[in-house]
């Protein structure tokens, strides 16, 4: 047994970064209260614009929340990976481009059009197709949800300061489902996309009645060709199908016309061309 | 043999409320499922089975064993078992139980399981075949221990057959409990043979033979066919009545003083099972990893336990949605070993 906890010297400098998205993945490191007293006695917060106003570019580990739509963003991603000895992808969006890729479906002139009216030609308005943090810069570590859990969260912060590898589940949802004693959503007549999601959500929504929207990701290897006509079976057209992979998988879908791990041919939804 | 009457049932189970913690067949989003049972009205007894099974209620989907602190270096065991009872189990899921006893008494004793195993319950159910079951091939359709009671349904009542001395205590606090008649044994014999006639899957070949017919199918190509369509979601594993592989893990507090060490069930058919240290996964392909399956059901566990541990519930075969069917695989296996 361990004799003594071989936590680093020196208290690690912990900053928390926000791009795209609706902080709702800061707001559940927030929602950390009960643990916050125990987390300050080992590390240093010295970036969290959702709780704080210092700010400081000397840091260890990033946290960094959101997909990048801006040129703009970029810049600042790239300086956060030179401070930051860890980088962080916290939540959906930073983890895989989340819900904004949605709008990598239309041209970028018509997103603008119809999200700001008139003042979509000033420059602050520039927006480009969104896209996962490490399509730009190389990513350490991702915790996986729209929004992450608590739980995650604090385990995988301990891991750090334990020097361990963080526990990132790499099973489907269904394992969830199943401890948590769900009846299978295609069992009660609708569908999911569960079986090539990643798991480690104790599969909250398929336990309050709802269906798995993929937001965690695809697991490593999804067969995301047998899902397609497992959802077929169902009876989901092409369409259908696409459709529920582009919720949160949009951004794999845009880079290749298919979802990930699908070898079929480029599927193109709505008919619409995606744009670059 | 006891014939009880609805009400003496009735109040069977009130006593079982009043004295354990009690888990029986409810239903759930409109199917079969276990859950737990506070009062007469939430139990409805399915005639098929539950899409999962009970064995949550023994070897829990997560359970803490043991306690540590860092500091001190110190650790304690945590065995936390309360007084339950399971009721509706069919005849499949008592003889799965009889399995997963032998498994945890084998080499060293789980302590959790047998000290949750004492302390439960078992009152058994008679059931009817659903499209997915074929225990009658496996021969689990009857069962003769490991309860202590198990109920046939009868035009008024129940047949009650006592399996442990718990159970005719039982039987005898809370029904007043006649002898079966004659008649009443006899139909109950005539009811075993209406039911073999509803098997909509059966296998084809003698339950004995099949370690030894799986033990030729190793290079088969039903694995790599099934492997192409396998999601690798661990469902099969999950529902399946005698599965009972688990992974350890440490749940460390916040200060990094004290940890929980948990288990948490595991499934041979995830990717991450057989990988080890270094990243290696010594059976990384979905084909690997149903073979494996498929041989622990019917032969390397039969070896060494003595019994096949499939038990024809055909949950597996329910819940897999690109339709991996345990049986329609066993029988390609057994026509692959005709050819041979």
């Amino acid at each position: 047994m361990l004799k003594s906890v071989p936590v680093a010297a020196k208290k690690p400098k912990l900053a928390f970064f926000s791009f795209t998205c609706c902080e709702g993945c800061q707001l559940m490191v927030l929602n950390c209260e009960e643990e916050f007293p125990g987390i300050i006695e080992l590390v240093d917060i010295v970036n969290f614009r959702e709780a704080m106003s210092l700010r400081s570019d000397d840091y260890d580990i990033a946290f960094v929340e959101g997909s990048i739509s801006k040129k703009e963003e970029i810049k600042k991603l790239r300086a956060i990976r030179k401070n930051a000895k860890i980088v962080v992808a916290l939540g959906a969006c930073s983890s895989t481009g989340g819900l904004n890729c949605l709008k990598n479906r239309f041209p970028m002139e018509e997103v603008k059009k119809a999200v700001y009216g008139k003042d979509a030609r000033h420059k602050p308005m520039d927006t480009i197709p969104a896209r996962p943090i490490d399509s730009i810069v190389r990513v350490d570590h991702y915790i996986h949800g729209c929004p992450v859990t608590k739980e995650e969260f604090l385990s995988t912060l301990k891991a750090f300061l334990l020097g361990k590898t963080p526990d990132v589940p790499n099973h489907p949802v269904c394992v969830d489902c199943k401890m948590a004693g769900n009846i299978c959503v295609f069992e009660k007549g609708l569908s999911c996309v569960g079986p090539v999601t990643r798991a480690g959500c104790k599969a909250v929504c398929v336990t309050y009645g709802c269906i798995c929207w993929g937001c965690r990701g695809p697991v490593d290897d999804p067969n995301m060709n047998a899902h397609g006509e497992t959802l077929e079976r169902y009876g989901l057209t092409a369409d259908g199908i696409l459709k529920s992979f582009d919720l949160y998988g949009g951004y794999r879908i845009y880079k290749t016309g298919r979802p990930a791990g699908h070898d079929g041919p480029p599927a193109v939804l709505d008919g619409r061309k995606r744009h670059a | 043999m006891d014939f009880i009457s609805k009400k003496d049932f009735r109040s069977l189970v009130e006593g079982l409320i009043k004295e354990y913690t009690l888990y029986g067949p409810i239903k759930k989003d409109g199917s079969p499922a276990f859950g737990r049972i506070d009062g007469f009205g939430q139990l409805k007894l399915s005639s098929t089975p539950s899409h999962i099974s009970a064995k949550g209620f023994l070897f829990p989907p997560k359970e803490t064993l043991l306690r540590f602190d860092i500091e001190k270096g110190s650790a304690e065991g945590v065995v936390t078992a309360e007084d339950q009872a399971i009721i509706g189990l069919n005849s499949c899921d008592v003889h799965a139980i009889n399995l997963l006893d032998r498994v945890f008494a084998y080499g060293t004793p789980d302590a959790n399981y047998l000290a949750r195993r004492k302390k439960t319950l078992i009152i058994g159910t008679e059931c009817l075949p659903d499209e997915y079951c074929f225990c009658d091939s496996i021969g689990t359709m009857t069962v003769e221990e490991g309860f202590d009671v198990f109920l046939h349904k009868l035009r008024g009542g129940f047949i009650a057959r006592t399996g442990s001395k718990r159970g005719r205590s039982l039987i005898k606090k809370y029904a007043s409990a006649r002898k079966a008649t004659k008649e009443e044994i006899a139909g109950l014999k005539g009811l075993a043979e209406k039911k073999k006639k509803l098997f909509k899957t059966t296998l084809d070949a003698e339950a004995s033979s099949l370690p030894l017919i799986y033990a030729g199918a190793d290079l088969s190509p039903v694995w790599d066919r099934i492997g192409a369509i396998c999601y690798g979601c661990g469902s099969c594993n999950n529902v399946c009545p005698t599965c009972y592989c688990f992974d350890v893990k440490d749940d460390v507090t916040m200060d990094l003083k004290k940890a929980e060490r948990v288990r948490v069930w595991d499934a041979c058919t995830l990717e991450d099972f057989a990988k080890v240290s270094g990243g290696y996964n010594f059976r990384k392909t979905r084909a690997d990893q149903l073979r494996h399956r498929f041989n622990r059901k019917f032969r390397y566990l039969a070896d060494r336990f003595k019994g096949l541990f499939c038990v024809g519930c055909g949950r597996c075969s329910r819940t897999c949605l690109v339709r991996i069917n345990i049986a329609e695989v066993t029988n390609e296996i057994v026509r692959e070993s005709k050819k041979r």
